[in-house]
């Protein structure tokens, strides 16, 4: 059967706004987050080795780039969470008006730093 | 109930339920990640996390792969291809936390 659907415009064609920013930022860290607990299955996976094979994993995980990865996966996750939110409040019927959609846009991009470092803080029990 | 409306409600629902365990996994990934072998076996081990954790992959799949096949619904147009890319996601989305669940439910501590 033929379909005749349109299908969504390419993204160079917009004009950027802040609820075009969250909307495609939303499904990128969607994406970034489900690759992510594959990543985490496999490493999960990989304990069956054994403690002696875990060796290398560990110095990973402690170096620069494995701190890195993990706050930004700290990030990744926190940003899905409250466009989450946003996005669940919005099929309550609330939050449509064009100044609305522009504060709870703002409000998921500034948050998701804060909630950030907020997340770190309290994982590492520094507060 | 067309099969757009399941859809959506699965979709939501899902979302629903991953807020707070996202919340909770990210808080526990960022205490034991840089850890020992046993503390890594022993958080994926003992229970709540062990059950917890479980929840969230299947929920995490059931929901990336509702919305995924949203993205393939938007930008791809010969319905094969969609058809195919929908079976193997679906199928990805089943084996990779079914494989994962068993592994944790081995684990020694």
């Amino acid at each position: 059967m033929e379909n005749n659907n349109p299908l969504s415009p390419h993204i160079q064609i917009y004009r950027w706004h802040i609820s075009s920013l969250v909307s495609i930022s939303h499904r990128i860290t969607g994406i970034i987050n489900i690759a992510a607990i594959t990543i985490i299955c496999f490493w999960i996976a990989s304990l069956l080795l054994g403690e002696n094979n875990y060796e290398l994993t560990k110095i990973f995980l402690n170096s620069i780039v494995g701190k890195f990865i993990i706050l930004g996966l700290t990030w990744s996750f926190s940003f899905q969470i409250l466009s989450e939110i946003r996005h669940l409040i919005m099929d309550l019927g609330y939050g449509f008006e064009l100044r609305a959609t522009k504060i709870t846009g703002l409000i998921v991009i500034i948050g998701s730093f804060v909630m950030t470092i907020l997340i770190y803080l309290i994982g590492k029990q520094f507060i | 109930m067309n099969n757009a409306t399941k859809k959506w409600l699965f979709l939501k629902a899902s979302s629903v339920v991953l807020i707070p365990l996202m919340t909770w996994f990210i808080l526990n990934l960022i205490s034991v990640f840089d850890k020992d072998y046993v503390d890594i076996v022993s958080f994926f081990s003992n229970q709540p996390s062990k059950f917890l954790f479980s929840l969230l992959l299947v929920f995490a799949y059931l929901f990336s792969a509702l919305s995924i096949s949203e993205v393939f619904e938007d930008y791809i147009q010969d319905e094969k291809i969609k058809n195919a890319a929908n079976k193997v996601l679906n199928i990805f989305a089943i084996i990779t936390p079914l494989i994962t669940i068993i592994i944790i439910f081995n684990l020694d501590t």
